[in-house]
C-alpha cells in the first residue's frame, strides 16, 4: 500500500531525477525568476477569457469559477502508460460484459460470484433496460477510470465512471493552453496527442448508431443547459465534434423516433451523448416532474430508433459497493487477473470489520456509497477528532451508506505555489472511449490539490489541473 | 448543419438584448440631459417620466418608486434586476443567450459579450451618479461597439448572421420609433410651444439620442426644425438608426434567410406590410396623418416581424 | 372461453400542451393460458406509434400528439380465448430472468412480522405461495361470500358492462403488492400482473400476482379473489408493480378514466 512517505513522480530518493521529468527539470531551471508567474496569469487569462468556468454548487447562484491551471505538466513514461493502459482497456471491457450479462441472463448472479441483492436491490439498476441490445453490446461508451499511483510501479483504481464522467474538456484545453505557453517544453520531449479525443469521441458514437442511420449519422450532445456545472464541457465536445448542442426543449419523439427541433423543420437524431443523469432522461419512465428530459426518448431507446450513450442503468457498474467486486467480475468475464489493483475496501456492514473501522478511522478515508465530487466524504489523518466522531456516528447509523478504504499515499508532483515549485499530491483520470474499438486518449486529466499536505483533489474543493504528458518511445 | 429554432431564438434575443441596453443607455442620457437643462419647477420630473412613458417602462417605475429623479430613474434603468428592460437585465439577458450558443458565436463575440457582463455586474450603483453616471452610460455604448465590431468582423454569413442582424435592427427600429413617440409626450401638453425654444431644444436632445445631432447638419445644411428631425429618423436612407434604414436591413436579412433555405416564409411577407408603412410616403403625409398614429403602426407591424419570424424559424 | 374486451381510456390533456406523449401497455400476449384472436388499439397518433417490447416482455406503443386539444380517447377492443392452467404459466419465452421479480421497490414494502410465520418454512414454494395468498386475505379482507361460478352462465350471452370506479382497483393493487411484497422477502421471485377479469357486478380491470416456482415456471395468485387465476382472467402486462405496469403513462401527467366491458363472446 506504498510507503508513509508519499511517491514523488520527479525525484527519487536520493535527490537525482527520474528520468521521465529530466527535460523538465532542465526547463524549470532555465525559467527566469517569475517566469512561471507570469505564465501562471497568462494560462488564467486564457482561461477565463475562453469561459472555461464551472458553476460551484451551494455557493451564490450564477458564481462561476476558472478551474485553477498548474503550468507544471504531469509526466508519464511510456512504459508506465503501457502497463495502465493495459488494465485500463481489460477494465472497460469487463464491466461492459458484466452490464450485458446482469441486463440479460445474470449468469454472474446465478454463479453466485456476485451477491444478487446487491445488484438487483440497487438504486443504480435499471429494470427497464432488462433484455435491450445495445449497438455492439456496448453499454458504456465514455468511462473516466480515476488512478492514484502511490509508487513507481504501484497504481490503484479508486473508481470507475460509467455514467456521465466530465472534465475532458480540461484535459484538452489544459493542453492547449500549455502548448501556448511553453512551446519550448514541447520541442524537447516527444508528446503523446491528446487532440484526437474529439474526434475519437465522434468516431465512436457514430460506430455504435443504430441500424436504421444513415452513413453519417447525427449526432446531438443533450446538456441540462447553461446552469449545468459542466455545460462549459458539453457545449465545448459538441463544437470540437460538429455535433449539435441540445436542451431536452430542442428534442421531440415522434412515431417512436427522435427529431430535434430546427428552423427548417424536424431532423432525425441517431444518436445521443446525453449528460443528463438517468433519473431526469425521460419523464415518462423516470421521474415524472423532471424538466430537463425528452419525454419518450427511453422508449424510441428500446425501440431501437436512437442511441443513448452512455446508457442508462450503468451506474449500477461504478457503484461504490460493486466497486470491491470488479477483480471479480474481471475473472468471470475475461478469464484473467486484473491487472490494476482496485484499493482494500472495508465493508461497515460486517460487525468485525465495522469495529476495526471504528475503532482506526482517524487513518481511514470515509465516502459516502452514492457520493461524488469530495461530497460527504472525509479523510481521517486531515480530519478534526469531532470530524470523526460525526462520521462515526454516521457509519453506525447507516453502515451500508459508507465504504472505508485504508489512506493512500497519493504520489505528488511538482507543483507552481506562490513562485517556488513544491510537491502536492495528485491523481489521474484517463478518458476511455468503447466502441467499434476502445481508444483509451493517452494521459488524461491530472488533478491536483493545491493545499499542502491534502489528499483531496476535487475541483469543487480547492484542486486544481495540470495538463498530463504521456511520453512516446 | 442545421440550426436549432432555440440557437435562432438565441442568436435573434442576444443582438436584440445589446442593442438594447446600448438604447437604454441612450434614453437615460437624454432624460438625464432634459433634466439637467428644465428651467420649470418639477420639470426634470417631468422629463424623466416622459421618457419612461416612451419606454413603456412608467408603470413598472411607478410601482417601485414614489419619485421621479435622476436617482430613482437612473438606478430603474441601470441597475434594477427587477426592471426586464435595465442595463443591467439586458446585459444578463444577452449573455445568457450566447452562453446557450456558445458554439453558434465565435470566440470574439463570446469574449466581448461575457466581458461586458462581467465587468458590468461588478458595479455597485452607489458608486455611480452625477458625472460618473454618465461616464458609464457611454460605456456601456462603446461595449455594443465592440460587439457588434466582432459579429461583423468574424462571423460567417450563414443563417446565423442574418438572425444576429435581424434582431438588432428590429430593436434598433422599435426604439427610434419610441424615441420620435416620446416627442409626441413631451410635447403633447402644451403644444403652443411647438416651433418655440424648448421645443427645439427637446428635439435637439432627442437627435442626441440617436447620436444624430451632428450628422443631421450634414445631411440638411440647416438649422434643427422638427420637420427635418422627424424626417432624418423616420425616411433618411443613409441614416442608420431611421426607421426606413432599419427595415431595409431587417427585409435584406430576411431575404438572405429565405435563400438559405430556399423558401418564403410568412416573416417576409409581414416586413413587406412594414415596408409599405416607410415608402412610397413624406413627412408631409405622415404629419397629416398623425406621428403619434404612424408610430403606433410602425411599432405594431415591427412586433407582427419578430411573432412571425419566431413562427417561421420554430422559436419556442 | 372466449372473451371479448372492451376498453376505452379517456385522457384529459392541460389546456396549451405542446405535445402528449403517451407509453401504453394494452396489448395482452398470447402464450399458454391465452391466445390473442383479435386485438386493436385505436386514438389518435396509434398509427404512427413507436412499437417495441419493454424490459419486462410487454408489447409497449409510444404514441404522441402535437397540441392536442380537449379529451384523448384510446380505444382498445379485441377477443382472447382463455384456458383454464389452475393459474400455471409456465415459462414464456422473452421474458427477463425471474430473479429479476426478487426487487424490492417502494410500493411492495412488506413489514417483517407479515412474512415472519413463514421464513422457516419447510413446505414447497407452491404451498408457501398458497399460504401468503390466505394471509394476504386474512390481513386485508377476504372476498364476499359469493360463490363466483354463479354469475357466469354458461352460455355466456350476457354482457357485464361495468364502470371503473376508483375503490375497486386499488384495493386489488394492495393485495398482489402485499402477497409480491412477502414473496420476495422469502427469496420467492414475485410479479404483478394487469388484466381483465370477467366477473359480474366488478370493474373489468383487474390486478394480481404471479409467483415463479422452479418446477412449474410462473404461476398466478388472486389474492383479492383468494383464488389462482381462471379462464376468466386475461393477462395483460407484467412489471414490478403498479408503478411500472400501468396500462397508460402519459406526460404531461394527466387524468386517465378507463372504462373497461368484459364479456363473455360466442366462439364460432
Amino acid at each position: 500500500m506504498g510507503e508513509n512517505t508519499p511517491f514523488d513522480e520527479m525525484y527519487n530518493a536520493d535527490g537525482s531525477v527520474r528520468e521521465p521529468y529530466r527535460a523538465l527539470s532542465e526547463w524549470l531551471a532555465e525559467q527566469p525568476e517569475k517566469g512561471l508567474a507570469l505564465m501562471q496569469a497568462d494560462a488564467e487569462a486564457i482561461f477565463r477569457k475562453l469561459g472555461i468556468t464551472f458553476a460551484v454548487y451551494g455557493s451564490e447562484e450564477g458564481t462561476e469559477k476558472v478551474i485553477p491551471f498548474d503550468v507544471i505538466p504531469r509526466i508519464i513514461a511510456a512504459n508506465e502508460w503501457r502497463k495502465l493502459s493495459r488494465g485500463i482497456e481489460q477494465r472497460v471491457k469487463a464491466l461492459n460484459a458484466f452490464l450485458y450479462d446482469v441486463y440479460h441472463r445474470q449468469e454472474i448472479l446465478k454463479a453466485g460470484r456476485i451477491p444478487e441483492k446487491l445488484i438487483l436491490n440497487n438504486a443504480a439498476f435499471c429494470p427497464q433496460m432488462m433484455g435491450l441490445e445495445p449497438a455492439r453490446g456496448v453499454y458504456a461508451h465514455i468511462i473516466g477510470v480515476d488512478i492514484v499511483r502511490v509508487g513507481p510501479d504501484e497504481f490503484y483504481v479508486l473508481e470507475d465512471n460509467l455514467r456521465t464522467p466530465s472534465g475532458v474538456s480540461y484535459m484538452l484545453e489544459d493542453r492547449e493552453a500549455m502548448m501556448m505557453l511553453a512551446p519550448d517544453l514541447f520541442q524537447r520531449s516527444k508528446v503523446a496527442p491528446v487532440e484526437t479525443y474529439p474526434e475519437n469521441l465522434r468516431r465512436t458514437l457514430e460506430s455504435v448508431a443504430p441500424a436504421g442511420a444513415g452513413r453519417n449519422p447525427v449526432i446531438a450532445v443533450l446538456t441540462p443547459g447553461i446552469y449545468n456545472s459542466a455545460y462549459f464541457e458539453h457545449s465545448f465536445l459538441a463544437d470540437q465534434m460538429g455535433a449539435q448542442l441540445c436542451e431536452g426543449q430542442d428534442l421531440f419523439v415522434d412515431g417512436g423516433k427522435v427529431y430535434m427541433r430546427t428552423t427548417t423543420g424536424p431532423e432525425r437524431v441517431d444518436v445521443i451523448y446525453r449528460r443528463i443523469d438517468d433519473d431526469y432522461l425521460d419523464p415518462l419512465t423516470f421521474k415524472p416532474d423532471s424538466m430537463l428530459g425528452v419525454p419518450g426518448i427511453f422508449d424510441a431507446y428500446r425501440a431501437g430508433n436512437v442511441t443513448l450513450v452512455n446508457a442508462p442503468g450503468t451506474g449500477i457498474a461504478d457503484d461504490k459497493a460493486v466497486y470491491t467486486y470488479v477483480p471479480e467480475i474481471i475473472e468471470f468475464y475475461l478469464g484473467e487477473k486484473a491487472l490494476l489493483n482496485n484499493v482494500p475496501t472495508y465493508n461497515c456492514t460486517d460487525v468485525e470489520q465495522r469495529a476495526w473501522v471504528l475503532e482506526n478511522i482517524a487513518e481511514l478515508v470515509v465516502k459516502e456509497v452514492h457520493g461524488s465530487g469530495g461530497y460527504g466524504m472525509m479523510v481521517g489523518p486531515t480530519s478534526t477528532k469531532a470530524q470523526h466522531e460525526e462520521f462515526k456516528k454516521k457509519i453506525i447509523a447507516r453502515p451500508d451508506n459508507y465504504i472505508v478504504q485504508p489512506t493512500l499515499a497519493l504520489s505528488t508532483c511538482p507543483t507552481h505555489i506562490n513562485n517556488d515549485v513544491a510537491p502536492r499530491h495528485v491523481d489521474l483520470r484517463p478518458y476511455v472511449l468503447v466502441g467499434d474499438e476502445v481508444r483509451i486518449t493517452p494521459g488524461g486529466l491530472t488533478r491536483v490539490a493545491l493545499e499542502k499536505g491534502s489528499l483531496v483533489v476535487n475541483s469543487s474543493q480547492g484542486g486544481g489541473t495540470k495538463d498530463t504528458w504521456v511520453l512516446e518511445d | 448543419m442545421r440550426m436549432l429554432g432555440r440557437t435562432a431564438q438565441n442568436l435573434f434575443w442576444l443582438s436584440r438584448y445589446v442593442e438594447r441596453a446600448e438604447n437604454m443607455a441612450r434614453l437615460l442620457e437624454v432624460g438625464y440631459r432634459m433634466s439637467l437643462t428644465s428651467r420649470r419647477e418639477g420639470g426634470a420630473s417631468e422629463h424623466l417620466i416622459s421618457m419612461l412613458r416612451a419606454a413603456e417602462m412608467d408603470e413598472a417605475f411607478a410601482e417601485r418608486h414614489e419619485v421621479a429623479d435622476v436617482d430613482t430613474v437612473a438606478y430603474f434603468m441601470m441597475f434594477d434586476p427587477t426592471n426586464p428592460s435595465s442595463v443591467y437585465s439586458c446585459l444578463q439577458a444577452a449573455r445568457t443567450n450566447a452562453r446557450s450558443v456558445r458554439t453558434a458565436i465565435t470566440t470574439d463575440m463570446w469574449e466581448s459579450m461575457n466581458g461586458a457582463w462581467l465587468e458590468f455586474s461588478q458595479i455597485k450603483p452607489r458608486d455611480v451618479r452625477g458625472a460618473k453616471l454618465l461616464g458609464l452610460l457611454q460605456w456601456v455604448r462603446q461595449r455594443s461597439h465592440e460587439f457588434r465590431g466582432a459579429l461583423l468582423g468574424t462571423i460567417l454569413r450563414d443563417d446565423g448572421f442574418a438572425f444576429l442582424q435581424a434582431g438588432n435592427f428590429v430593436e434598433r427600429a422599435d426604439n427610434t420609433a419610441r424615441i420620435l413617440d416620446m416627442k409626441y409626450y413631451v410635447l403633447l401638453p402644451r403644444s403652443s410651444l411647438v416651433g418655440g425654444e424648448i421645443d427645439i431644444q427637446q428635439w435637439t436632445l432627442i437627435l442626441r439620442a440617436a447620436s444624430a445631432h451632428r450628422s443631421y447638419g450634414h445631411v440638411y445644411h440647416d438649422r434643427y426644425k422638427a420637420y427635418n428631425i422627424a424626417d432624418f429618423l423616420i425616411l433618411r436612407t443613409e441614416m442608420p438608426r431611421s426607421l426606413i434604414y432599419c427595415a431595409h436591413f431587417v427585409r435584406d436579412n430576411l431575404n438572405l434567410l429565405a435563400k438559405l433555405y430556399g423558401r418564403r416564409e410568412a416573416c417576409n411577407d409581414a416586413m413587406d406590410d412594414l415596408l409599405k408603412l416607410v415608402e412610397g410616403t413624406n413627412m408631409d403625409q405622415i404629419f397629416a396623418h398623425g406621428l403619434h398614429e404612424f408610430l403606433n403602426d410602425f411599432i405594431d407591424g415591427n412586433n407582427r416581424v419578430t411573432d412571425t419570424l419566431s413562427a417561421s424559424y420554430n422559436f419556442y | 372461453m372466449r372473451i371479448a374486451i372492451d376498453h376505452k381510456l379517456s385522457v384529459s390533456v392541460p389546456q396549451g400542451t405542446a405535445q402528449a406523449v403517451f407509453h401504453l401497455l394494452l396489448t395482452p400476449p398470447s402464450g399458454p393460458t391465452q391466445t390473442v384472436e383479435s386485438w386493436s388499439v385505436e386514438g389518435p397518433g396509434i398509427g404512427n406509434a413507436g412499437r417495441f417490447t419493454d424490459g419486462f416482455g410487454n408489447a409497449a406503443h409510444l404514441v404522441n400528439q402535437m397540441r392536442p386539444e380537449g379529451e384523448i380517447t384510446i380505444h382498445v377492443r379485441g377477443e382472447v380465448t382463455t384456458r383454464d392452467s389452475h393459474g400455471v404459466l409456465g415459462r414464456p419465452a422473452g421474458e427477463p430472468v425471474p430473479a429479476l421479480y426478487r426487487r424490492r421497490t417502494e410500493l411492495t414494502k412488506v413489514p417483517a412480522e407479515f412474512y415472519a410465520p413463514f421464513r422457516d418454512s419447510k413446505e414447497s414454494r407452491l404451498s408457501i405461495c398458497h399460504a401468503l395468498m390466505e394471509r394476504v386475505g386474512e390481513t386485508l379482507g377476504m372476498p364476499p361470500e359469493e360463490p363466483e361460478a354463479q354469475q357466469m352462465q354458461a352460455d355466456g350471452g350476457q354482457e357485464q358492462a361495468q364502470d371503473v370506479t376508483e375503490e375497486p382497483r386499488p384495493a386489488a393493487a394492495d393485495y398482489a403488492h402485499l402477497f409480491i411484497g412477502a414473496a420476495r422477502a422469502l427469496d420467492i421471485p414475485a410479479r404483478y400482473v394487469v388484466g381483465y377479469r370477467l366477473v359480474d357486478g366488478e370493474d373489468g380491470l383487474h390486478a394480481w400476482a404471479e409467483a415463479f416456482d422452479e418446477g412449474l415456471g410462473w404461476i398466478g395468485f388472486d389474492p383479492f379473489m383468494q383464488i389462482c387465476p381462471t379462464d376468466r382472467y386475461v393477462r395483460l402486462a407484467i412489471a414490478l408493480d403498479a408503478e411500472t405496469a400501468p396500462t397508460l403513462r402519459t406526460v404531461p401527467i394527466a387524468e386517465v378514466v378507463q372504462v373497461v366491458k368484459a364479456s363473455a363472446a360466442s366462439t364460432n
